[in-house]
Parts: C-alpha cells; sequence; structure tokens
C-alpha cells in the first residue's frame, strides 16, 4: 500500500547508513539523505537540541528519526504559537531550534533571539525552490508581494539581523520548511454542490447566514474578509496584507455589521475546532488549513478546499537557530535543519497536505502515486489515505485546486504583521465585544 | 428536614432529585467523551457512532502521532501531587496563624486574594521575565510549580478559612487543660480533626494544579504538562483521539478518588469506633 | 478570660466555640507570623515580584513589534478612555452576576443536600468525591464536549426534535452567552458547594430540632437558622466563583465561538500581538477591580472576623 512502501524505502536507507557506517567513515555516501551525519560523531553524541514549534512539525516520530540518523538527540516540544512567542522573548534560552511562522519574524528579529544563518551553511540552497531564493515562480514569474511574502522575509539586510532586506542577502532569517495555500472549505453536500463556491465574496453572501466562521486571530479573519470584499467590489485596497488605518476602519465596520446580524456562527481558535464545525455541519463555509479539510474528508464526509477564482492566502514557516548557539552545539543544529529539508520529514507531512521547500528530496520518500496526486494534483492510481489509516480519498480523485504550482502560482496574498498591528488589535478587540 | 427515626420527609426525595439531574449535568457531556472514543478510524465528534473499536485507545499507546501523553502524564501527576502536598502544608498551617489577630493579618489576606485574582497569563509572564532577570532556566517542577502554587494557595487558604471557622475549641483546650504542649495538641488533637478538610484541600490543590495552563504554559520550560501537550496537540489532532485522552485520564482520577474515598472511610472508621457518632 | 467573649457571638449556640485563649500571649502574634511565613513568601517570591514586573511594564511604552522601557501613563489612560473597556467590563460582569447567582442557588441546594439529608459520612463523602471527578478531565477535553451536545446537530437538538418539542434545532443553545453560562456553571458549582457544605457542616442539628419542635415551618427554619449560619461558606463560594469568572478567557472564546468579550480574553489578543505594556495595564486595573469587588463581598460578611475571634 501507499504507506507501506515508504516505510521500505526507510528500511533500506537506514541499513545503507548503518552499513556505512559500519565501515568506519565519518562521512557516509548514502543514496537517500545525503551524507549525514557529517559531523564526527564523537562530538556531538551529548547534544541535545530543543525543536519547539507547532504540532504540525514539532511531531515526535520527526525527531526519533532525527536522533536515529544523525547521532545527537532531537527533543521535540509542541507549542501553540502564542506561547512560542512569549517563550522566545521571556525564555529565549529554553528554546534551541525555533519553529519560527513568517508572520512572527518581525517580532523576534533585532532583539538578540534568533541567530541569522548565513546562505552557506543551507546546503539545499540550490534545490530550494525558486519562491524562497528569489521570490518567484518556476515559470519565472514573480510572486505577489501583497502580506508578507517570502522573498520579503527570507533576508537580514545585514549579519546583525536588525532589518529585513527585500532582496536576496548572505544571510537568512530562517531555513524555509513548510508552507502551503489556505483558502476556504465548503460542505458540497450542504451547499448544493462543488461549483457554489467559486469566490471569496461568497463567504459573505446571506445564502450563508449563521453557517460561516473564520478563524480567531486578528490579523488572518481581517485578511479573510479583505479578500472577500475586495472580490465583492466594495472596495480595493492598496496592500491586503498591510492595510491602512481607513481601511481596517472600514472592514472592521463592515464585519461588525455581519455580526450583529448572525452572519459569522463562530470564529474557531484551534485546528480541532475548525474540523469539528465542518463536520457537525455546523458551517458550510469556513476559513480552514488544508489538514482540516483531510480530516473531516476521513470521517466519510465531503470536504472540498476550493480554488477560488480571485486565488490563496498563502503562508510559510522555517527553522531558525535561537542566538544562544554556539560551537558544537551550533553545528549539530546547522547540521539538523539541513536534516530536514533532506527528505524524511518532507515525505512525512506531504500526506497532511503541506509542501517542502525542497520537493525533490521529499520525493523520494513517497511512492509515485502519493507524489503524482500531493505533488502533481493527477487523479489518484490508489485509494489514498490520510497520515493515520483511515480513507480519505478515493481511486481516481484529483486533489482539490491541482498541482503545487497550480495552488502556490496563485497566491493573491501573504499572511502577515501589518505596520498597524497595534490599532488593529484595538478594533478587533472592539469588533469581538460589539 | 431531619425525620426522628427511619422515615424520610417529602424534601429527601426532591432535594435527592435535584443532585440527581446536577450530577446528570455534571456528567453529561463526560458521557459524549466516553462513547464517542470508542469509535474506528473514521470517527468524527457526531451520533451515530463510526464505526466501533479501542483504535484510538490504541494510538495513544502506540503514540505515534498523538504526542508525548505518557512523558507529560507523568510530568502533570508529579506536578499534582507537589503541588498538592506544598499547598496543604503552608494552607493549614498559614490558617492556624490566622486564628488570632496580627498585624499584617490583611495584608497577608490581600496577597492570596490578589494572587488568586491575577490572570494566570501575566502570573506566567512575570515568573518567566523575573527568571530570566535572575539568569535562571524555567523548568516544570521549579518555575511551574511556583507558578501554580500561587493559584492553589489562596484556594487552600480560603477553604482553610471554611474549615477552621467550624473548628470546635474545647477539644483543643481539654488537651491544654490536661498538659499537652502545644506541638502534642496540635499533632495528637487539631490535625487529625481537621485530616477531612485538609484532604479536601489536597484534592483540590492536586486537581487545579493537574488542570492548569495558563501560568504554567510560559514557566513550564521545555517539557510540556499534560494540559499544554494537549492543548498544543489541538492544533493537529482532532476529537476522537482527545475522547481517547479524556477517557483515560478519567479512569485514572477514579483510581485516584477510590483512594482518596477508602482512606477518610478508614479515618472515620477509627474515629467512631465505639462512639457511633462522627466527630 | 476570653469565655465571655462566648456569649457574644453568632454561633454561641455551639457549645466551646470562641474560646480564645489558646496561645493568646504576647508570643502569640509571633507564633502566628511564624506560621505564615512560609505562604507569604511563597506568594511573594512567585507572585508579588512578577506583579511588580507586570506593574513596571504597564509604564512602558511601546510601538509595532517593540518594548521601550519608559514611564508614561499612556496605556492608562488609553484604556480609561476607550469606551471598549466599558464593554469588555460589562460583558465579564454581567457574566459573574449571573453565573454567581445560578451557582449559588445550585451550590446552597446541594450542599444542603448532602449535609442535611444525607445520614452518613460516608456517604456524603462518596457523594462529593462523585461530582470531582469530572474535573480530573481537562478543561479543554470537556469544553470540545459540548459541540457534539448543544450543536445543531447534537444530541440535545436532536432529543428535542425527535420528542417534538421542537421543529427546528436551537440555534441559541452554542456559541453563544447562553453556552458561555452554561460552561460556567458546569465548571464553578462545585467551587460554590465546597465551602457551604463545610459552612452548614458546623450548624449544630439540635438547633433545626428545636426550631422544629417551636413550630417553625422548614422554610422558616432554613431562611432563619441555616442561611445566616452558613454566611462565611457562602461569602467564600461567591470570591470563588466571582474571580474564576473575571479571569476567565478560555471558557469565553471557546463556547461563544470567540463572539463574546471578556476581559481576560481581550488582554490575550494584546499579548498574542506582543503588546505588553496594555495589556500589564489592563492586568493591573483589572487585578484593583476585582480585588475591591472581593473587599465588598467581605465588607458584607467578614470571613476573618469569624476565624479570629
Amino acid at each position: 500500500m501507499a504507506r507501506k512502501s515508504s516505510e521500505t524505502t526507510n528500511k533500506l536507507n537506514r541499513r545503507l547508513l548503518l552499513k556505512g557506517a559500519a565501515a568506519g567513515s565519518a562521512v557516509v555516501a548514502t543514496q537517500a539523505i545525503g551524507g549525514f551525519p557529517t559531523v564526527w560523531a564523537q562530538n556531538t553524541k551529548d547534544v541535545t537540541l530543543i525543536h519547539a514549534g507547532g504540532s504540525y512539525a514539532a511531531i515526535k516520530e520527526i525527531g526519533e528519526q532525527a536522533t536515529k540518523d544523525l547521532g545527537f538527540k532531537i527533543v521535540m516540544q509542541a507549542i501553540t504559537d502564542d506561547v512560542q512567542l512569549n517563550r522566545s522573548l521571556t525564555q529565549p534560552n529554553s528554546i534551541d531550534i525555533n519553529n519560527i511562522d513568517s508572520t512572527k519574524l518581525p517580532y523576534l528579529m533585532g532583539k538578540g533571539v534568533l541567530a541569522p544563518i548565513p546562505v552557506a551553511k543551507y546546503k539545499l540552497w540550490s534545490e530550494t525552490v525558486p519562491l524562497f531564493t528569489k521570490g518567484s515562480y518556476p515559470n519565472g514569474k514573480m510572486a505577489s508581494t501583497q502580506g508578507l511574502a517570502p522573498i520579503e522575509a527570507m533576508f537580514y539586510a545585514g549579519k546583525d539581523g536588525k532589518k529585513l532586506a527585500d532582496k536576496p542577502t548572505e544571510f537568512l532569517t530562517m531555513i524555509p520548511t513548510i508552507y502551503n495555500a489556505d483558502t476556504l472549505g465548503i460542505r458540497p453536500d450542504l451547499v448544493g454542490g462543488r461549483d457554489k463556491v467559486t469566490s471569496w465574496k461568497d463567504l459573505l453572501d446571506p445564502k450563508y447566514k449563521g453557517k460561516t466562521a473564520l478563524v480567531d486571530y486578528a490579523p488572518v479573519g481581517v485578511m479573510d474578509v479583505a479578500m472577500a470584499l475586495e472580490s465583492r467590489g466594495d472596495f480595493k485596497y492598496v496592500d491586503k496584507g498591510n492595510m491602512t488605518k481607513e481601511e481596517i476602519d472600514k472592514t472592521i465596520k463592515i464585519m461588525i455589521d455581519m455580526k450583529k446580524g448572525g452572519h459569522f456562527r463562530s470564529f474557531w481558535s484551534t485546528f480541532d475546532q475548525s474540523v469539528n464545525l465542518m463536520a457537525s455541519g455546523e458551517v458550510v463555509v469556513q476559513s480552514m488549513w488544508s489538514p482540516a479539510v483531510t480530516a473531516v474528508r476521513s470521517r466519510g464526509i465531503d470536504c472540498y478546499y476550493v480554488p477560488l477564482k480571485e486565488g490563496y492566502r498563502g503562508w510559510f514557516v522555517g527553522l531558525a537557530p535561537m542566538a544562544h548557539l554556539s560551537g558544537v552545539k551550533l553545528d549539530c543544529a546547522y547540521e539538523y535543519m539541513n536534516w530536514f529539508n533532506s527528505g524524511w520529514q518532507g515525505g512525512f507531512i506531504a500526506k497532511q497536505g503541506y509542501y517542502s521547500a525542497v520537493p525533490a528530496t521529499a520525493k523520494k520518500f513517497l511512492t509515485q502515486d502519493e507524489w503524482d496526486y500531493w505533488y502533481d494534483g493527477k487523479p489518484a492510481a490508489v485509494d489514498i489515505k490520510d497520515p493515520y489509516g483511515a480513507l480519505m480519498e478515493k481511486k481516481g480523485a484529483t486533489r482539490d485546486g491541482g498541482a503545487i504550482w497550480d495552488r502556490m502560482g496563485n497566491i493573491a496574498c501573504w499572511n502577515t504583521v501589518m505596520d498597524e498591528d497595534r490599532y488593529l488589535t484595538r478594533r478587533w478587540n472592539e469588533f469581538v465585544s460589539s | 428536614m431531619l425525620a426522628a427515626e427511619g422515615g424520610r420527609p417529602w424534601t429527601f426525595y426532591a432535594f435527592a432529585a435535584f443532585f440527581a439531574l446536577f450530577v446528570l449535568f455534571l456528567y453529561g457531556p463526560m458521557m459524549v467523551i466516553y462513547i464517542l472514543s470508542f469509535q474506528g478510524p473514521s470517527g468524527g465528534m457526531t451520533f451515530p457512532l463510526n464505526g466501533v473499536s479501542l483504535h484510538w485507545f490504541d494510538a495513544l499507546i502506540s503514540q505515534t502521532r498523538v504526542g508525548d501523553i505518557a512523558g507529560s502524564f507523568q510530568r502533570s501527576i508529579g506536578l499534582a501531587v507537589a503541588a498538592a502536598i506544598v499547598t496543604v502544608v503552608l494552607s493549614v498551617v498559614a490558617a492556624l496563624g490566622f486564628r488570632r489577630r496580627f498585624r499584617g493579618s490583611a495584608f497577608a489576606f490581600y496577597l492570596a486574594i490578589a494572587s488568586l485574582i491575577m490572570p494566570g497569563l501575566f502570573v506566567g509572564l512575570g515568573i518567566a521575565l523575573t527568571f530570566r532577570l535572575l539568569g535562571l532556566g524555567t523548568d516544570w517542577y521549579t518555575s511551574g510549580l511556583g507558578a501554580q502554587l500561587t493559584w492553589t494557595l489562596p484556594f487552600g487558604l480560603l477553604i482553610m478559612f471554611a474549615v477552621l471557622g467550624r473548628f470546635n475549641r474545647s477539644y483543643e483546650e481539654a488537651a491544654t487543660d490536661l498538659g499537652a504542649t502545644s506541638w502534642q495538641r496540635l499533632r495528637e488533637v487539631t490535625l487529625p480533626m481537621l485530616l477531612p478538610g485538609i484532604i479536601g484541600v489536597a484534592l483540590f490543590g492536586f486537581t487545579l494544579s493537574y488542570d492548569e495552563i495558563a501560568r504554567t504554559a510560559l514557566t513550564a520550560g521545555s517539557a510540556n504538562t499534560l494540559p499544554l501537550e494537549i492543548w498544543a496537540m489541538t492544533t493537529t489532532v482532532t476529537s476522537p483521539a482527545l475522547y481517547a485522552i479524556g477517557a483515560v485520564t478519567t479512569v485514572v482520577s477514579f483510581i485516584v478518588i477510590g483512594v482518596a474515598l477508602i482512606s477518610i472511610a478508614v479515618i472515620q472508621r477509627r474515629r467512631t469506633r465505639g462512639t457511633g457518632e462522627p466527630i | 478570660m476570653a469565655i465571655l467573649d462566648q456569649t457574644a457571638d453568632e454561633s454561641a449556640a455551639t457549645p466551646g466555640a470562641g474560646a480564645e485563649h489558646i496561645a493568646v500571649d504576647a508570643g502569640g502574634e509571633r507564633a502566628s507570623w511564624f506560621q505564615i511565613t512560609p505562604l507569604v513568601v511563597v506568594l511573594a517570591l512567585f507572585f508579588g515580584l512578577p506583579m511588580l514586573v507586570v506593574l513596571a511594564v504597564s509604564f512602558f511604552d511601546f510601538d509595532r513589534t517593540d518594548i521601550v522601557p519608559a514611564f508614561i501613563l499612556d496605556n492608562y489612560v488609553d484604556l480609561f478612555r476607550s469606551e471598549v473597556t466599558l464593554r469588555l467590563y460589562t460583558s465579564s460582569i454581567k457574566f459573574a452576576l449571573i453565573v454567581w447567582l445560578v451557582t449559588l442557588v445550585l451550590g446552597f441546594n446541594i450542599a444542603y443536600f448532602l449535609v442535611f439529608h444525607v445520614r452518613t459520612v460516608l456517604w456524603q463523602i462518596a457523594l462529593f468525591l462523585l461530582c470531582t471527578v469530572p474535573f480530573l478531565t481537562s478543561n479543554i477535553i470537556r469544553m470540545i464536549s459540548w459541540i457534539p451536545f448543544l450543536g445543531r446537530n447534537g444530541i440535545f437538538n436532536q432529543a428535542l426534535m425527535g420528542s417534538g418539542v421542537v421543529d427546528q434545532p436551537l440555534e441559541f443553545l452554542l456559541f453563544s452567552d447562553f453556552a458561555v453560562i452554561v460552561a460556567y456553571v458546569h465548571l464553578f458549582t462545585l467551587f460554590m458547594v465546597v465551602p457551604i457544605f463545610n459552612s452548614m457542616a458546623r450548624i449544630d442539628k439540635s438547633l433545626l430540632e428545636a426550631a422544629h419542635d417551636a413550630g417553625a415551618s422548614r422554610f422558616r427554619a432554613v431562611a432563619e437558622i441555616v442561611l445566616p449560619l452558613s454566611k462565611s461558606g457562602i461569602a467564600l463560594g461567591s470570591i470563588f466563583v466571582v474571580t474564576l469568572v473575571m479571569g476567565d478567557s478560555f471558557v469565553v472564546r471557546t463556547m461563544s465561538g470567540g463572539q463574546s468579550a471578556s476581559v481576560v480574553s481581550a488582554l490575550q489578543n494584546e499579548v498574542a500581538a506582543l503588546q505588553y505594556p496594555p495589556a500589564a495595564a489592563s492586568a493591573v486595573i483589572m487585578v484593583i477591580i476585582v480585588t475591591l469587588m472581593v473587599a465588598g463581598i467581605l465588607r458584607l460578611v467578614d470571613v476573618r472576623k469569624e476565624l479570629a475571634r
């Protein structure tokens, strides 16, 4: 089956790895994970690195595999976004590898908490998708810069890591790892078909009054509404990802009216809530994440992740070493981050619907059928199961939205931190209390 | 109210029915959790059940994706026990102190009240910052425990107020008259009589610590407690797995409660032997 | 000596209570100080210090992503000028009052049942613990379980529709103020029961028998004997419930679907955006206001006086 073959592949690679190590050479050329471990094992065996981040990345299994492959210990700690942000600032020594969301970068940089990464240390730079290295799609077209686009968040202006650059430089803010394109999910069975929702404005359609939901997080919630308003023709934003005070005011006013009119059933703050809202039929149109759609489907309920006319909302995360690391520990940190993008992790999370920054390596850890379905948008040649064994997609179905660049190549706006963040928070609180 | 012998007034049945409804209300959501946790892999959170199996319990044990439940559970229990013990000792002693009038009693009292009121988020932030300024690292068994104590101690203290309020001092007087030293009086008269109340405080302290999130989140350091682990998991895991966790932790709690109940029963039995009337 | 104090006490009917001559010597005060020291030390260290830090931060300045040490009053001024503050407090206090009332009625009746109608102590404790077990299941999980219970397609609605009481699912059961209050009552009633139980348990049953013999109806006996004697338990329970509701953000957010406001959840939004100074100011104000509420309750029923006569 799909999963078993990747397990066999893993076993083969591991066996080669061990064979090579037994031969006594520190640098093992295996066909799969190129050249791990490269740091002399003697120095590193007592090192422990704490990788803290969201539970979609800080997965115990990944940590265990890394420990096996690398020789030093990786401990995963799953924490929520706000805890991560606050701990990074108030207790930075309690984290070694920070699983950083692009939108948290402006808060953390320049405070001596994160360490810039010299490009040379990232061995897979040339194989990373150009979205991160150049800010463009494989076909050469430049990606949208509404919101905090990759090209604006990947590079530090200088070695001190105090400012961001909007062109490639020598110093990376993070090693990009996971990214995806988010959109609205719908219940085709409850709205009357997959073609009933085609545009962001359908989110605000009175037809769905009391049956919609958004995420309970100001920067994203407001942006979703902005996409809908712009698509509906109410007004045009200069940059939906960086609104002015007036734009915020206009958007919030409409949101308050809609809230009073009972348009929104709920605002969800956890993945689990979003899945339950959809699965139980409390809402039929909702802003949600890709694995949430997977989860709803695996319960035997039809859920469609709509490729909307105006495009997707994009996001990306990466790994950043904390500033307090040095010496052997820092070397191990680079080693681990390189390992992270060397395929095993990419193959693992692909089945949740996330893309790896280095697809070529992830491909080695997926079966051809899985690759075709998840990355190439081809019809599934076999039944597709979710990572935990439940049937998610029947043979013959295609991934919602198609291939990776059908989706990632159509980003209207990136997740962001706005300049008027302070004002936005205040008005969001007003919206909630109205 | 109190019928003389045997028969009960109609109000007993009214109250009993009321109580039963309340218990039903308490356990309602719990029953949903227990039943839904027995679903198969396609299980969701609506009825009817989507297959019946132990799939999710198995997932808990094999630990592939449902986080570090065992580890965080151990930490939570350890922390809860520590918090319960410290809370009992400190609150009982302090409450005994409050039995006299003394200067500064208002300050101490309101310190405890304010500690109760302060949002846990800020207690956590404050402790994290303070520790950082002092150059110390945060860990679940140091700063985590301290943070939780700011929550459990005020509760413990206030409950001891309620317990001591009903305390009959003539026994202590009698002991003193018979020549007991303060220490002897404490050990042999006061504490044994307060024991059920003390166990109540211990139980409260345990439960409050076990379920605590806001304060612990920023002070636990690099290892999660169970509520933190569950909370982090809600970003990728869905209900049936969480329900399985809920069912398992409830079973464990039943065991803990059972032990507490038995120990109280034994104490009461020992005490009422011969008099037939509980003190 | 202190035996004279006995007569002035409201619980004078309880023999032996009110005696104060235990250790009432010059060393008494010192002994008390000694006894409260461990508690005070722990609280001072883990609450007092952080509180000072928070207080300091509340005077800092800040821009989009930086917190600048300073001493400005802007955070407090903004707080008082903003209309949102008023709405947040109105909302939170509204919840607190309603929940307080409901838990009081529930708690009083349950405690009464346990104290006066349940015969053996063992049964009292067993029933008591029966109520405690749900608390040992994580709050998060219990919150989640309300959706299949109260949702549009949940059990409750299905039962209502199935039995013909309504023909459309009741929407207000979930993601509404109603749901928030139900959840609060579910979580906090026990905090009302425990202190009231403890207060009631000390009431001498012979008092009630005497009243009964004198011809008082049950209701009158409750109103004139049980109620006044349980005052301190009620006060303590009220303090617990009010404090818990005012300090909550999780229940409000989850059960209202993010659409009802509370002081602390608004605070949390600010902290999530790293806006510590205004959040800190909000926290300081909140602590002051709720402490005043508690002091108000204590003014009505002086719990400490009952203890230290």
